[in-house]
């Protein structure tokens, strides 16, 4: 965080969230704030709330209580205006665990469609970003794919470029590489860590605790629904403080031990 | 019954009959268009579980497939005319065509409505997330993403129904309607010749349903386009 200790700039201030399903206590007043340019790792046992803080951050999943503010964009969920959630959707773009592309679109058209749709540019100026963008990932011999034509790591690049194309300023990704099958997880991380290095605002959630360390400026530990601790990679993988965070890890990676 | 067959006349019908295909495939076409038309309206209170709509669907759709065709044909023919006349409107010189295209579309509407509804909730909604993530609105998502992509899931059992229409549309002489179908009856009851006529008929309607068999398959494999290779193929 330090290399941007000057001039730093709030991107996104979550305050109090609070999520049920049903009786089920999901998120338990989350309080985060993350600077422009960060890159948050979100790493945390299954079930403890991760994907579900993502999707409120989008409004994909309605928070029952709490505020969101990302840029100058800022719900209470308490007072929500159908208005108000196209422009959060705005600021943000999503990378799902299960790709999530438009299986009747060609690899290129799955990075259009927002830039035609949405920002209203026409074909020809879509075409030259969406391209551009699939080069970036490494696809632009694929322009042409239909995803189901696609392997799972070309389709996660696919959904990182149309994640990419409307410029959004956060980019959420969860678990981007849990679907994918072990021998192509390197060549989704490492377009994902290519854009880190460009200083967008990322949160990750991730059970990749090595990429985690190496990319992020900040880890968060979640567990039950709440932030158990929060701090430099360092400070979490290494010097941490609290016992759930140490018990986590050991199931993780034993080989870890060594720095307990 | 009748007299001794003779082949030849078979080939003296097919012209004659085909004459009135016309009206065959009009009743067809509005009835299937207007089909559409009311399935795609009632399959939404299905789809976003609108109570009380969603019951009124439930039970148009059992009553449809619970009755034959030719009895919802006389309860329109008879029915419509009744509950105008409680509003003093006249309707008994209505031509008979409109109430098959009525009941047929009515018909219809019930099939297509539980085609729209498999089809639509059979897309992942995945999809839909990711483009709402993007900033589209649930009409764009509807429109650019679900909709296509339901059409080609639909496709095969709206190709079914047109199909079945098309066979359905025989019984439209039974209320007096002068298709193809009437117009054998009436060249029966002036040659005597039945079975000339039904083997006539049967090739035009066998003829007619390979054709739309076959452009359907030309549509059904654009549609696959993006499908894995192995169906795509196919
Ligand atoms: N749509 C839903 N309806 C009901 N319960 C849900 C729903 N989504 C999530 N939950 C519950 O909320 C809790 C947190 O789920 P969430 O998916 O956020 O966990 P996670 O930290 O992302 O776990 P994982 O590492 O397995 O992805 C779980 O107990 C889950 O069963
Ligand atoms: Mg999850």
């Amino acid at each position: 965080m330090n290399k941007r200790a000057i001039g730093v700039k709030r991107m996104i201030e979550i305050t109090n969230l609070k999520k049920n399903f049903g009786p089920n206590e999901v998120l338990k007043g989350i309080n985060l704030k993350v600077n422009k340019g960060d890159i948050i790792s979100i790493i945390g046992p299954s079930g403890s709330g991760k994907t579900t803080l993502l999707r409120c951050l989008n409004y994909l999943e309605k928070p029952d209580e709490g505020i969101i503010t990302i840029g100058e964009v800022s719900i209470n969920a308490r007072k929500v205006h159908k208005k108000d959630i196209y422009t959060l959707r705005k600021k943000s773009a999503m990378v799902f665990q299960s790709y999530n592309l438009f299986q009747h679109k060609t690899a290129l058209q799955n990075v259009m469609e927002g830039l035609i749709v949405v920002q209203k540019k026409n074909i020809k100026e879509a075409q030259e970003i969406a391209t551009e963008l699939l080069r970036k990932v490494g696809l632009e011999h694929k322009t042409k794919a239909f995803p189901s034509h696609l392997s799972g790591g070309q389709q996660q690049r696919v959904g990182i470029a149309r994640a990419l194309a409307l410029n959004p300023e956060v980019i959420l990704f969860d678990e981007p590489t849990s679907a994918l099958d072990p021998e192509l997880v390197g060549e989704v991380l490492s377009v994902i860590a290519k854009i880190a290095k460009e200083g967008k605002t990322m949160i990750i959630v991730t059970h990749e605790l090595n990429f985690a360390r190496e990319i992020s400026d900040r880890i968060i530990f979640m567990d039950n629904g709440v932030i158990v601790e929060e701090g430099s990679p360092k400070e979490i993988f290494v010097e941490q403080k609290e016992e759930r965070t140490k018990q986590f890890l050991k199931r993780m990676v034993p080989e870890l031990d060594y720095s307990i | 019954m009748g007299k001794a067959f003779d082949f030849t006349l078979i080939l003296e019908f097919i012209p004659t009959l085909v004459k009135y295909l016309g009206i065959t495939l009009e009743i067809l076409f509005f009835s299937i268009i207007l089909g559409i038309l009311i399935g795609l309206v009632a399959a939404i209170p299905k789809i976003f579980k609108i109570p009380i709509l969603k019951q009124l669907v439930t039970i148009y759709i059992s009553f449809i497939r619970g009755t034959p065709i030719i009895i919802q044909l006389f309860l329109v023919y008879y029915g419509l005319p009744a509950l105008f006349n409680l509003f003093h409107i006249d309707l008994s010189r209505v031509d008979a065509l409109y109430f098959v295209i009525i009941t047929y579309a009515i018909s219809n509407g019930a099939i297509f409505a539980e085609i729209f509804r498999g089809a639509i909730l059979a897309i992942n909604s995945g999809q839909t997330e990711a483009a709402y993530t993007i900033g589209m609105t649930p009409s764009q998502n509807f429109r650019r993403i679900i909709f296509p992509q339901a059409l080609r899931i639909a496709f095969p059992n709206i190709g079914n129904s047109v199909i079945g229409s098309l066979k359905d549309t025989s019984l439209a002489f039974t209320i007096g309607v002068m298709d193809m179908m009437g117009r054998g009856e009436t060249l029966i009851a002036s040659t005597a010749h039945a079975l000339e006529v039904y083997i006539s008929l049967s090739i035009i309607y066998y003829a007619i349903v390979i054709i739309i068999e076959n452009i359907f398959k030309v549509y059904e494999r654009y549609l696959n386009r993006y499908q894995p290779d192995e169906i795509s193929a196919v």
